[in-house]
């Protein structure tokens, strides 16, 4: 029997309040983990090294407007590009918007050239590249509708006035989103009655050294002709969409603060009910000769492990849940991966070990400064 | 007999402090509700509003919004002369073939950039826009570079403020008037010359075709004819239930909401729930004794679920009171459907109060049953002699 | 051992100036054991605290052992007390949450014995008040008197030289009282403890060897008894 052992049992001698307390704290550290990792994924989508060596290519005016296919051979030419080709979003439905993943025409030739994180088979890839209505989806696709090898996929044309018929002859592991369909963009342009237009241009740089300018190359060549371009790189065209969400970030930003204060608001109020509620004993503790700043520190410890124990609750839990549950299918592959990660799970800890600290700051000085003679006189 | 409500009041102020920070605590969680849900409000409202019941719109069939859709030159010239659309006062046909094109704008306040829907509109979309008045400059002129941009626009994008103008491709735009549509979908637009539109940025196609028929008989009669005609490969919609369409993009928002407020409003309960455990707990002497008095045990509960229930009620006020002022404020996101900004405003609706006041005393009846249930079987004796 | 000089305590309530003791001195002896009367708010308690090292007079000192206790700090202070006092409550004051032997080792938690030491003085201290069949039960489950006699064994299990009690039969029945009564008799005669307790029971009082009447702040008489009642335990 210690003090500290004393004091662990007093802190669990109010079982329910414990419990309500370490609840309310990992709640609300839960919500906070889930929206900053929400948040993260939103303005800064995961990116692998082999990104940086990508320059993407859309028409100035918006995403929305194509580009004429003739480009293609003047960005060959530019000194530096190991790769071009089309990126161009199909979209359109299948079966209903419920079973969404995203489909991409791009030229089978270069695809897993550009995008080497994702891993091909040399099968596939060759089959992709022979077969002008076969396509490549991705393995999480693949699971998620139980597709085998040869199954057709009829998709209807949305963005595009043309709907399409594929055949799965091959899939692909790694990357940052393994739900992608890719077909051949021939195909694509012989069922829109080849109009001779692309989405986007996907560029490759031999060196990341190269691609700052082979960017400026790439905006000059086709400045004030009739379909200027906007090149930038893979990096920047994802940062474009966090853009067009708007208000989005800073609403969840100001929510998330609002948790913080609550949280802190509710956890304060309990520590000095919980302490207040001692009072009596802490009087009789100095009255025996326990020093006051010994007695303070077991309220901050004590404070500190309740604290830490919703954090390690609301953070590990936050990371299990989005473990376990398929968030990408959830929200439609609006949120590819979820992932609650070490730095958001520290940031989390921190944040209650600063809540447990503060919250029973008030209450630890009313302690220490209490005295024995009134303390003693306390009642209930 | 009931117990005085006034024992209960008093309770609360003598522990104001614990109070305050339960009360704080419920309403920082209304408020966050009302927010979510007033966002999501507001950006439904926008679309809900938008469209004249009697305009029928022609889209490419399979396409999902008019900014996807393609419909040829031959198309709108065989649906422009068909019988049974309206005639506007100089005999030409009340229908407006549209080209939508989306321009990248930087944005007023943060820095980057966010697709801006342009719509090119023949003088007759006007005319089937009535909810849309120019309030400031004067109309576009065909030919001249010339846009009209909404109010609400020009808040999000200064680009779009009367007398400034914009690049978009090779072309200057200039902002010769500012409309305003009453808040609905069209206030995220800018307008100009179709014709114009088409020829600026390359458009072989229009977009959409916004008409009026004669009547409800011509209207059914002109969807039948314009939707069997395997040429046209088109479907008609009545304009009011195109934008309905897209108040799918308000989902995610709600949803998200409605994420946020269960698990904070879980959290809040907690509180409930530890605030009337300790006012019980230091109160079960005084429980005894009323008790004693001859109180019965359905009183002593009601008398602190009410307790829980004013906490609830003050919270839920000084919750929708937080969340009022946002009732009105600007702010916009992405359109999920066209790709576009959608300009809109918070809508704190008497409806969403309400919901408000009765999520926060949900909470605090939640909260105070357990405790208040303990309070009410303590023995009178067990009550009376405990310290 | 205890000597007070011209002690003053001034209290302020609302926006008066109440006096609990008004220039109080006295000489407490080794071995007294003194029984401190009258009336409530006479100032008994207070004088019990300053001795105790737990409040501070306004004036005047309080010397233990020719220290001035009302001079040492807080954190100085604090060590006096659990090296030279023990304490008994009218309400006993036992943490609900520990053990009879828990509470009785609590203020063994200040000193350096080791574990088995700090169990053979805590099974002493209960053996001496008859409770040594009771270590393992909570106060819930003892009696009043029973609760009494284990805060007797913890205030006396550092071995202090001076106990002070603070009505320590007000919330028991005569025969607890008689009981516990006996037992601090049987501290003050055979093992010499010097103690100073506050009661309005003229019964205690008895089994004191010293009176001392307080009346407003002031003393009033001071009575030594040649007999004091005989303990019993």
């Amino acid at each position: 029997m210690t003090l500290a052992g004393f004091m662990a049992r007093n802190a669990l001698r109010n079982k329910r309040r414990s419990f309500l307390t370490i609840a309310s704290v990992a709640l609300s550290l839960f919500l906070l983990c889930t929206l900053r990792t929400g948040l993260r994924e939103m303005t800064n989508p995961a990116s692998m090294e082999e990104s940086a060596c990508r320059v993407a290519v859309r028409h100035k005016v918006s995403i929305a407007n194509v580009l004429p296919a003739k480009q293609r051979d003047l960005i060959k030419r530019v000194a530096g590009v190991a790769s071009v080709m089309p990126l161009t979003w199909y979209g359109g439905v299948y079966i209903d918007e419920k079973h969404f993943f995203s489909r991409f025409a791009v030229d089978p030739a270069e695809a897993f050239r550009q995008f080497g994180e994702m891993k091909i088979s040399p099968e596939h890839r060759d089959a992709f590249i022979k077969k002008k209505t076969g396509c490549v989806v991705g393995i999480k696709t693949m699971e998620r509708f139980h597709f085998k090898m040869g199954d057709r996929i009829e998709l209807a044309g949305d963005v595009w006035p043309c709907d399409v018929a594929l055949e799965i002859v091959g899939t692909y592991r790694g990357g940052i989103d393994e739900t992608i369909l890719f077909f051949n963009h021939k195909y694509l342009d012989e069922a829109s009655g080849n109009r001779g237009v692309v989405g986007c241009w996907w560029v490759l740089a031999d060196r990341v050294d190269s691609v700052p300018r082979i960017i400026a190359e790439i905006n000059r060549m086709f400045r004030n002709s009739d379909a200027e371009v906007l090149a930038e790189s893979e990096r920047a065209f994802q940062m474009g969409f966090v853009s067009m969400l708007g208000n989005v970030t800073l609403l969840i930003g100001s929510i998330s603060g609002v948790i913080l204060f609550t949280m802190f608001l509710v956890t304060a109020s309990t520590m000095a009910m919980a302490i207040r509620e001692r009072f009596r004993e802490i009087a009789i503790l100095k009255a025996f000769g326990f020093r006051s700043s010994d007695l303070a520190g077991l309220i901050v410890a004590e404070s500190l492990l309740l604290a830490m124990a919703g954090g390690v609750l609301g953070c590990g839990g936050a990371w299990l849940m989005f473990r376990l549950v398929p968030i990408d299918t959830m929200t439609n592959g609006f949120f590819p991966i979820f992932e609650v990660t070490p730095g958001i799970m520290a940031q989390g800890m921190g944040i209650a070990m600063a809540l447990g600290f503060f919250s029973c700051l008030v209450p630890a000085w009313n302690a220490l400064r209490l005295s024995v003679v009134d303390g003693l006189k306390i009642l209930d | 007999m009931a117990i005085p409500l006034k024992y209960n009041l008093r309770n609360l102020l003598v522990r104001w402090r614990t109070s305050v920070a339960t009360l704080l605590g419920i309403a920082l969680v209304v408020a966050v509700f009302v927010m979510v849900e007033s966002l999501a409000a507001g950006l439904k409202h926008s679309f809900v509003t938008t469209g004249d019941e009697r305009n029928l719109l022609m889209l490419r069939k399979g396409s999902t919004a008019d900014s996807n859709s393609q419909i040829g030159r031959m198309q709108v010239d065989r649906i422009r002369y068909m019988a049974g659309i309206a005639r506007q006062a100089d005999g030409r046909p009340l229908l407006s073939a549209e080209s939508v094109i989306l321009v990248s704008l930087a944005r007023a306040s943060s820095q980057g950039e966010a697709n801006v829907l342009v719509r090119g509109l023949e003088p007759a979309g006007l005319e089937l826009r009535p909810q849309a008045r120019l309030v400031e400059g004067r109309m576009f002129r065909g030919g001249l570079r010339e846009v009209i941009c909404s109010r609400q626009l020009g808040e999000r994008f200064s680009c779009c403020q009367l007398g400034r103008s914009f690049r978009a491709g090779k072309n200057q735009f200039k902002v010769v008037g500012v409309f305003d549509a009453g808040r609905s979908a069209y206030d995220s637009e800018i307008w100009m010359d179709v014709n114009e539109a088409r020829s600026v940025f390359d458009r072989e196609f229009f977009s959409s075709i916004l008409f009026r028929p004669e009547n409800e008989e011509a209207a059914a009669r002109l969807k039948k004819t314009i939707e069997d005609d395997r040429q046209l490969t088109s479907r008609i919609i009545r304009e009011p239930d195109y934008f309905k369409e897209q108040t799918m993009t308000a989902g995610p928002i709600k949803w998200f909401g409605d994420f946020l407020s269960w698990i904070m409003s879980i959290g809040a309960v907690f509180a409930v729930m530890n605030t009337m455990y300790a006012t019980i707990g230091r109160r079960i002497r005084e429980v005894g004794t009323l008790r004693v008095l001859g109180f019965r045990r359905r009183e002593i509960l009601i008398s602190f679920l009410l307790e829980s229930l004013f906490l609830g009620l003050i919270g839920g006020v000084i919750g929708c009171l937080l969340a009022l002022p946002l009732n009105g404020v600007a702010t916009g996101t992405i359109n999920l459907q066209t790709f576009s900004e959608v300009a809109f405003q918070f809508r704190v609706t008497p409806d969403l109060l309400i919901k408000g006041m009765v999520f926060s005393m949900f909470m605090g009846v939640a909260g105070g049953f357990l405790p208040a249930r303990v309070a009410a079987s303590t023995p009178v004796l067990q009550a009376l002699k405990s310290v | 051992m205890i000597d007070l000089v011209e002690l003053t305590k001034l209290y302020r309530q609302g926006d008066i100036d109440v006096t609990a003791l008004d220039r109080v001195s006295l000489h407490i002896d080794e071995g007294e054991f003194l029984a401190l009367m009258g009336p409530s708010g006479s100032g008994k308690s207070t004088l019990l605290h300053i001795m105790a090292g737990i409040d501070r007079p306004t004036s005047g000192q309080c010397l233990f052992r020719g220290v001035d206790v009302a001079q040492l700090s807080e954190t100085a202070l604090a060590e006096w007390r659990s090296r030279h006092i023990g304490f008994i409550f009218q309400t006993f004051n036992l943490i609900p949450v520990m053990t009879a032997a828990e509470n009785v080792e609590l203020p063994l938690l200040l000193t350096r014995l080791r574990a088995s030491e700090r169990r053979e003085r805590v099974e002493f201290a209960l053996e001496l008040v008859g409770l040594k069949d009771r270590l393992k039960h909570l106060p819930r489950q003892l009696s009043g008197g029973q609760e009494q006699r284990v805060a007797i064994a913890r205030a006396i299990v550092t071995d202090p030289e001076l106990v002070v009690a603070d009505e320590p039969t007000g919330n028991l029945d005569a025969h607890s009282a008689h009981e516990v009564m006996g037992l601090l008799a049987t501290l003050n005669q055979t093992h010499g403890k010097t103690i100073v307790m506050v009661t309005h029971d003229p019964r205690a009082a008895q089994y004191g060897t010293r009176q001392l009447h307080l009346e407003k702040g002031e003393l009033q008489h001071d009575t030594a008894q040649a007999s004091p009642a005989e303990a019993e335990a």
